[in-house]
């Protein structure tokens, strides 16, 4: 028995599909490969697989995270070959590694800082788009109206911002990178920041690309250190 | 602008991307003739159809041919498309419809027949066979509402009848002539080809009677095509694997095709004659490519009746030995109601116990005499019996109203069974009887060409709604879940089914009117259709609902499928005798 833990990229063709059809698309992958996988107990088994946080629909990444159980200690050198042999285009594992044994779980549940790296196509000042940055991050507070959640809500979402800078203009829009609170205790979607910044709307081209999950935002304020989730530094490494 | 850019703006977007798991992508540059494949229905029920597959797979298997797939777009995206003059595009390298060789659309059933309008429309290919050039694409057609082509015949340029293994392969030949005129005349000489423009098509009166008949020497009868032997029948295991949820999400076995029961009201009875199986070992090895070409958990046996296949519990007992112990299930949709099938369905789902679906059709033995359902109230309950006693709590019933023959003392008759099914279904469950769900879905007869009921008008929509308020009244109780199709929907199908080459132009004026999406409740408005009709100068009424001679000519007289109207008729005569006993 081991569990293998995989860093993924989900790229550009694969943008469009959900969470949970991305879910079955690896499940199916795994199966393809017969990978030798855990199957849960009872009438309707299935392989044991979690996936981490969710990226938004249309929103490609390579900081994506998935962990499996699998009857026998494969190499998970030997997974991710097999593995990537079987998934369609620019769905692709970057790395993979063994949970150490004394984990139980994976512990994607600890995430709670997302980076995106976002490009804004299109009709857009540079020089404005700063000033609007400093704007946002200088205001006390940052009204969202969430109407597609039930109750309606409104949110503050200026602490979920925790870093915001509009990157070099470039020849066909600018980039913006942020570090945005995600998870359970509250945060706030790219999307979001988009619209604050008021670059949503018109024929422009927004790509959204998470470029890191962190863990640590919760953390007593003394020990508030980011901790990037990757194979040689993720919590999920632990102390080996 | 592309449709990619679109993306974010509709609901569902990966339903018009690929790059699913074997989708096939070709060269164009080394194929001889291009093919587009459009089910004209959202991507996930298109994706759900077999014969989608199955095409595409012989296509693209052979090194001369290529084959893309389109779909009907949602609406939504519809809108998107028009506003940016965005032609219909194929999934797999989004090339314009329009550039196609030939498109081959799927004329699924009637309630698709706008759709498949409103895609010629968005390619910018000219709705009507005669409006098109030389630089258009050639429109071909088939499945099952193939058998009466008429109401559809002037939007295509051909429209084989009948099963498309063998013929698939001579129409793409035919295509590789690039000649619209030459290729037109090459489809028209192979058998099961209907070219529309070389018939002409007459009407005496009122509601389909008329009849077709050839121009310049085409054949006076299209005759149906199928083949012989489903063993041999290519099959496609490396089937695409959507990435959204479908309903066949999951390996598709088809283990038999056709039905020999005979049920008098069944059009695919009569047009997929003769039954053919495959062998449980060519069976097994499909399964096992399948599933490791796939990655499914689950393998679904498809045929009308499954249980009626020979052997179909050796093949049962292999799947689940072979497949159960690596989380792979086994389904088997379409059961019989009898005590056989619920021990067959036990043994592939030894604990979980989803649901159980039978067609009794009707509720008294002189109605099932008479549309030939040939099943007894006592394998009906030994089906019940079986199934609650082995754990099953929820079943399934389908009935129709408005059958030949029926009286009111018939649809009264189902409420009265549906109670007595409640209360012995109680008894046999026991401390569990507060589980016990019937579901009760309840249809309208719809007079189907090629069935001995050809002749019989549909019962008008008032009489229909008030049968049904009888069975609302009848069917109450905590256990009992009715529903049925509205009777507004099943006039229309009537209507187009037995529609003849003038109802096409009902259902281009209803196209125009704004109907896309009919078979989609939220989509569907009748009295948008009402209206089609009369300005088509027709009455939809006359269609559906007339009660036709023997000896009218009939506006499908020229296809030719299994059984003769001869025949047909020798079985609606012993319908309606064994329906006044
Ligand atoms: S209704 Fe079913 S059993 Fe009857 S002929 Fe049609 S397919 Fe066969």
């Amino acid at each position: 028995m081991a569990q293998i833990i995989c860093r993924y990229r989900k790229g550009e063709q694969v943008r469009w599909i959900s969470h949970l059809d991305l879910k079955r698309t690896l499940e199916r992958a795994m199966r393809r490969a017969q990978l030798p996988l855990l199957l849960s107990q009872g009438h309707n088994p299935h392989p044991k697989l979690s996936l981490g946080p969710p990226l938004p629909l249309g929103a490609t990444g390579d900081a994506e995270l998935l962990a499996v159980h699998l009857t026998e200690a494969l190499d998970p050198e030997e997974v991710k070959e097999r593995l990537n042999e079987q998934l369609p285009p620019s769905l692709e594992i970057v790395e993979a590694w063994r949970l150490p044994r004394h984990k139980k779980k994976e512990t994607f549940g600890q995430i709670d800082v997302a980076q995106y790296r976002v490009s804004v196509q299109g009709e857009v000042d540079p020089g404005e788009v700063r000033g609007r940055v400093e704007a946002l991050l200088a205001s006390e507070e940052l009204v969202v109206h969430r109407g597609g959640e039930r109750p309606e809500r409104t949110v503050d979402v200026r602490p979920f911002v925790l870093s915001l800078a509009a990157a070099g203009a470039k020849e066909w829009g600018l980039e913006l990178d942020m570090r945005l609170r995600t998870g359970s205790h509250g945060g706030v979607r790219p999307q979001e920041v988009v619209a604050l910044l008021g670059l949503d709307g018109g024929d422009r081209r927004i790509i959204y690309h998470r470029i890191g999950l962190y863990a640590g935002a919760q953390a007593a304020p003394r020990k508030r250190a980011l901790r990037r989730w990757t194979r040689s530094r993720g919590p999920t490494q632990g102390r080996e | 602008m592309d449709v990619e850019s679109l993306l974010p703006r509709v609901i569902k977007p990966a339903r018009y991307t690929d790059g699913e798991w074997n989708a096939v992508h070709k060269d164009a540059a080394g194929v001889r003739a291009r093919f587009a494949l459009v089910y004209p229905d959202s991507y996930e029920l298109g994706m759900s159809h077999l014969g989608l597959h199955i095409l595409y797979h012989i296509l693209n298997s052979h090194p001369d041919f290529l084959a893309e797939r389109a779909f009907a777009p949602w609406p939504d995206m519809e809108r998107q498309l028009r506003d940016r003059g965005i032609p219909l595009t194929s999934l797999e390298s989004q090339s314009p419809l329009r550039e196609f060789d030939a498109v081959g659309i799927t004329l699924p059933y009637e309630l698709t027949y706008t759709n498949i309008l409103n895609v010629l429309d968005l390619a910018g290919i000219p709705l009507r066979s005669a409006d098109r050039g030389p630089e258009d694409p050639l429109v071909i057609g088939g499945g099952p509402g193939a058998v009466n082509p008429e109401p559809m015949a002037d939007f295509f340029d051909a429209i084989l009848v009948g099963e498309g293994e063998d013929a698939i392969l001579e129409i793409a030949e035919a295509v590789v002539l690039r000649d619209r005129e030459a290729a037109l005349a090459r489809l028209a000489e192979i058998s099961g080809v209907y070219v529309p423009a070389q018939y002409h098509a007459s009407f005496d009166g009122p509601g389909p009677r008329g009849s077709v008949a050839p121009r310049n020497g085409a054949p006076a009868q299209i005759v149906r095509r199928f083949i012989s032997d489903l063993d041999e029948a290519p099959f496609p295991t490396r089937q695409i694997v959507p990435f959204v949820d479908t309903v066949y999400s999951r390996v598709t076995l088809e283990i038999m095709r056709g039905c020999a029961r005979g049920c008098r009201f069944c059009q695919a009875g009569t047009a997929y004659r003769p039954r053919r199986e495959r062998s449980v070992e060519t069976l097994l090895r499909q399964a096992e490519e399948a599933v490791a070409a796939t990655g499914y958990d689950e393998i679904s046996l498809l045929a009308f009746t499954s249980v009626d296949h020979r052997d179909i519990e050796s093949l049962v007992s292999e799947l689940v030995e072979r497949f159960g112990s690596r989380g792979v299930g086994v389904a088997l949709p379409s059961l019989r109601a009898d005590a056989f099938s619920v021990a067959l369905a036990n043994k592939i789902q030894q604990v979980r116990k989803s649901g159980l679906t039978f067609a009794p059709e009707a509720a008294t033995p002189r109605l099932r005499r008479a549309i030939r359902k040939q099943l007894t109230e006592d394998d009906l309950f030994a089906a019940a019996d079986a199934a609650f006693s082995s754990g099953w709590t929820r079943l399934k019933l389908y009935f129709m109203i408005g059958l030949p023959t029926e009286r009111e003392e018939d649809v009264e008759a189902i409420g009265d069974l549906v109670q007595r099914l409640v209360a012995f279904g109680r008894g046999v469950l026991g401390s569990r009887a507060g589980r016990l769900r019937i579901g009760v879905s309840v249809t309208s007869f719809v007079p189907k060409p090629h069935t001995p009921f050809q002749w019989m008008g549909q019962e008008d929509r008032d009489s229909l709604a008030h049968k049904q308020r009888l069975l609302q009244r009848s069917l109450r109780g905590r256990a009992i879940k009715l529903s049925w199709a509205d009777p507004d929907v099943s006039a229309l199908e009537a209507a187009i089914s037995r529609g003849d080459r003038r109802v096409g132009r009902a259902i281009e004026r209803a196209w125009g009117l704004g109907a896309v999406f009919d078979a989609w409740g939220e989509h569907f408005d009748f009295v948008q259709w009402q209206q089609a009709f009369r300005d088509a100068d027709l009455q939809l009424e006359d269609y559906a609902n007339s009660h036709l001679d023997f000896s009218d000519a009939l506006p499908w007289g020229h296809i030719a499928c299994s059984l003769d109207n001869d025949a047909l008729r020798e079985e609606a005569e012993r319908a309606l005798s064994q329906g006044e006993a």
